[in-house]
């Protein structure tokens, strides 16, 4: 493998601007959302919802994980994703029915 | 491709073990960067590790060959099954393969030079080695060495004087080293393979380490912070699983058992790759169902990961949780009987070569099937009621890790002896030993079956006077266990230094490894080879003589 | 001969193979905070009334200033990163000098929040915390481990940023070899992602 085919371009600094922009305007609106607006059951969802797509663009832009050629770059994010939904979930499966199905 | 190779010139052709390198003497050893002198230094601790356990085990065995106190007191003998434990668990049979045979071994049979970080794999040698120092120092300080099994539950955990803290700590060290080593290999596996050698032609003892070092990354941070938080609570009184704080005791299995049942499949899935790199050199066969047994070795790892709440049944987790890990259970004996009808199905109308390398990988089939079904039994919930915390568990188990992995390593021991010492070990008497080994382990671990299926419970200093024969039995039958393993032990390092000249490739093997000189040089190839076919081509081999 | 004999052991020059690593390395961080965001998770949803009062004491103003200034500092190192590649050594340091500042700044911020608890009395086993509701307990206990955890990577981050430092001056990180910049990049990174969730996972229960 070539040594210089990682030395590809590098990223322009607007690019990076503008994913620091949104990323503060996401603060924003998760901030607004939780003191402001009270959405209730729902906000963890919300919250979780906002802070992964703050995560996305630092992992795809930051972390240039959008650019990386080799496959197992792009499974790895979603491999440990998946192993801890797993963990979480199967350890729900108890702690949320302790008293019962019903 | 690694690079490592763009200066082109000879190669220094004489063995690792002369070419100290920039250091001499045992600092050439110690801060070496030679994946096969780190493997080596793994070996010496390794099985230094081995023998302390083994004589821990040997002393529990004294104790209960009668009731009531024999040899020593209650503490004494919980002290005794919680160091033999930790020091077996995390020691030797987490790391024993993927550092001994994985570092010396799989850099070469994937074409390498060496693997991705030299530097980390020393560093995790020394964390090894540090991880080991503070767990032997839990022992002689304070208030003595845990007591609370090596699993380590909370709330006693939290409470008992003794010293938890210290030994969790090595546990947590011991934990970093793993990690490192998961991250080396698998890094190595992805980018230092040689020309041609794509992923399919990958010897299978490459895919046992490589989905081993999968679970080592993804499994083994949760039980570092769980110790983490052992100690946080025990320092600071957090209160995360003590129930006058809120804290919830049965979250603490959770976590710990996350990773320790992932950890039972890095202990088994190199052993697994073991067999399957070692039964067809000695059927003459290649292996039936490459990519059934590379995937399986996956699909392990895999579910593996889903059912770690069997060992909880009745903790206190729900109902729910019970049906689903019991079910999640069941599915991951799959990949696993999988890998055993291959392996007989190689075995099948091949030119069978009768060599102890073979024969070790006959007793882990035999014995691990036996573990694998007795775990069938205790997944199922009904009959579990009755065998958990029982002596089943024990002997599941031990059939499980010394017959599966252990047989597993003796194998690789045997197997891999001429190309790692360039000398040969006495063949009659690795074979007696063998027998002496499976006399003695069936007596001793067929026992511990029945008793607990009597009802004898596990971890108990004393019992009743109905267990009395059985005990006897376990305890003679471990006596010869142990009377197989010096025997063994002796053989080997008698071949060791008087051993006769070993050939570069006695067992006519098609991995890499057996197509260079025994002991290898330093960088294991003088060139990089072109790899033009897969590891089990044997017709190939002979046709080039 | 002697660098023959030198090859195997010289720095490898496989980036990729490097960056993998360190990716894997990530992996296992994630889990490692993925472990207590699963006792977060169990603890929260049996006690939702007293994690969302508890939840009150904490300052929203500072950790969402907090928040703001590590987003900033990731910032200022992917683009220290872009600078090295193009050869601009001097804005490169400077940029690498912002985060590190930024870093320190977060975890002065963090010890005025701790000073502030602790003052109170609220701290792990303290008398008016073992007063309160269980959960209320089980949020600070999960409050100072997560946050100390968090913080103590970001401390590892700035003393690595450090050693890139030293690492320029000696010019072994320039245009050609920067690797261990990237790699430390995506270290800080990782301490980013995790304060995005715990932001709104302490601070913004609703």
């Amino acid at each position: 493998m070539e040594k210089r085919e990682e030395q590809t371009h590098s990223v322009k600094y607007s690019t990076y601007i503008f994913v620091w922009m949104g990323l503060l305007i996401l603060t924003g609106l998760t901030y607004t959302v939780a003191v402001r607006i009270h959405p209730g059951g729902w906000a963890i969802l919300v919250a979780l919802a906002i802070a992964g797509t703050k995560s996305g663009l630092v992992l795809n832009y930051f972390m240039h994980l959008r650019s990386e050629k080799p496959l197992i770059f792009k499974v790895i994010i979603p491999l440990v994703m998946a192993v801890f939904l797993v963990f979480i979930l199967l350890t729900f499966s108890d702690v949320a029915f302790r008293g019962g199905v019903r | 491709m690694a690079s490592a190779e763009r200066t082109e010139g000879v190669r220094p052709r004489i063995s690792f073990y002369k070419d100290h390198g920039q250091y001499h003497g045992i600092l050439s050893w110690i801060l070496t960067k030679d994946h096969k002198r780190i493997g080596l230094l793994y070996l010496i601790f390794v099985i230094a590790f081995f023998f302390s356990g083994v004589v821990l085990g040997f002393f529990m065995r004294l104790e209960m060959v009668a009731p009531g106190g024999t040899i020593m007191g209650p503490q004494t003998y919980n002290s005794l099954f919680t160091l033999h434990g930790i020091i077996m668990i995390f020691l030797v049979v987490i790391p024993a393969i993927p550092t001994i045979f994985g570092n010396f071994f799989l850099p070469i049979q994937i074409g390498a030079r060496d693997v991705a970080f030299p530097k980390i794999n020393l560093l995790s040698w020394w964390l090894y080695v540090s991880g080991a120092i503070v767990v032997f120092f839990s022992v002689f300080t304070g208030q003595g060495p845990p007591d609370t099994g090596w699993t380590f539950y909370a709330p006693y955990s939290l409470r008992t004087t003794v010293n938890v803290p210290l030994a969790v700590f090595g546990v947590f060290i011991l934990g970093m080293s793993s990690i490192l080593t998961g991250i080396n290999l698998v890094t190595t596996t992805h980018r230092l393979r040689a020309p041609g050698m794509t992923w399919k032609r990958l010897p299978l003892f490459v895919w046992g380490i490589y989905s081993t070092s999968w679970v080592q990354i993804l499994a083994t941070p949760v039980i570092g912070i769980t110790m983490v938080l052992i100690i946080l609570d025990r320092f600071f009184g957090v209160g995360i699983f003590d129930p006058a704080k809120g804290g919830d005791p049965i979250l603490y299995q959770h976590m710990f058992w996350i990773y320790s049942h992932p950890a039972t499949y890095i202990m088994i899935l190199p052993a697994m790759g073991i067999v399957s790199d070692v039964v067809p050199v000695f059927a003459r066969k290649k292996i039936f169902g490459y990519t059934a047994i590379a995937l399986s070795g996956m699909a392990i790892a895999a579910v593996g990961s889903l059912v770690w709440g069997h060992h909880m049944f009745v903790s206190g987790q729900s109902d729910f949780a019970d049906i689903l890990f019991s079910l999640l259970t069941f599915l991951v004996a799959v990949p696993s009987a999988i890998k055993v009808f291959n392996w007989v199905a190689t075995l099948h109308k091949g030119s069978i070569v009768i060599e102890p390398p073979l024969l070790f990988c006959l007793a882990f089939i035999f014995l691990f099937s036996i573990g694998g079904l007795t775990g069938l039994l205790q997944g199922a919930l009904a009959p579990n009621l009755h065998l958990h915390d029982t002596y089943w568990i024990p002997g599941h188990f031990h059939y499980i890790i010394f017959g599966g992995m252990g047989f597993g390593l003796f194998a690789a021991f045997h197997y891999w002896f001429p190309k790692m010492f360039g000398r040969m070990y006495r063949r009659k008497i690795a074979i007696w030993a063998w027998v002496v080994m499976l006399i003695g382990f069936n007596i001793f671990y067929f026992s511990m079956l029945l008793l607990g299926w009597e009802g004898m419970p596990r971890r108990y200093f004393d019992y009743l006077p109905q267990f009395r024969t059985l005990h006897l039995t376990a305890t003679f039958g471990s006596w010869i266990l142990i009377a197989g393993l010096i025997i063994m032990f002796s053989n080997l390092f008698h071949g060791l230094f008087k051993g006769e000249k070993a050939e570069d490739n006695p067992w006519k093997g098609a991995t890499l490894e057996w197509q260079i000189p025994s002991p290898p040089p330093t960088e294991n190839f003088e060139k990089i080879p072109i790899i033009q076919h897969g590891p089990h081509d044997f017709k190939e081999l002979e046709k080039n003589g | 001969m002697d660098e023959a004999k030198e090859s195997v052991f010289e720095e490898t020059k496989d980036d990729t193979g490097a960056k993998l690593g360190m990716w894997l390395f990530i992996l296992s961080e994630l889990i490692l905070f993925g472990g207590m965001f699963i006792l977060y998770a169990t603890y929260r949803y049996k006690n939702p009334a007293d994690f969302h009062h508890a939840s009150k004491e904490l300052d929203v103003i500072l950790g969402t200033l907090n928040t703001i200034i590590l987003l900033t500092s990731s910032l200022c190192i992917a683009a220290s990163i872009s600078a090295v590649r193009k050869g601009e050594r001097k804005l490169s340091m400077y940029l690498l000098m912002a985060t590190m500042a930024l870093g320190l700044v977060f975890l002065v911020n963090k010890g005025f929040e701790w000073t502030t608890k602790i003052e109170h009395g609220i701290y792990p086993n303290s008398p008016a915390l073992l007063a309160r509701p269980k959960g209320e307990i089980l949020f600070f206990g999960l409050y100072y481990i997560m946050t100390g955890l968090h913080g103590l990577h970001v401390l590892v981050g700035v003393c690595v940023f450090s050693v890139m430092l030293v690492l320029f001056v000696k010019d072994k990180l320039n245009q050609r070899r920067f690797i261990p910049l990237e790699n430390s990049g995506l270290y800080w990174h990782l301490v980013d992602i995790i304060w995005i969730f715990l932001y709104p996972l302490f601070y913004l229960i609703t």
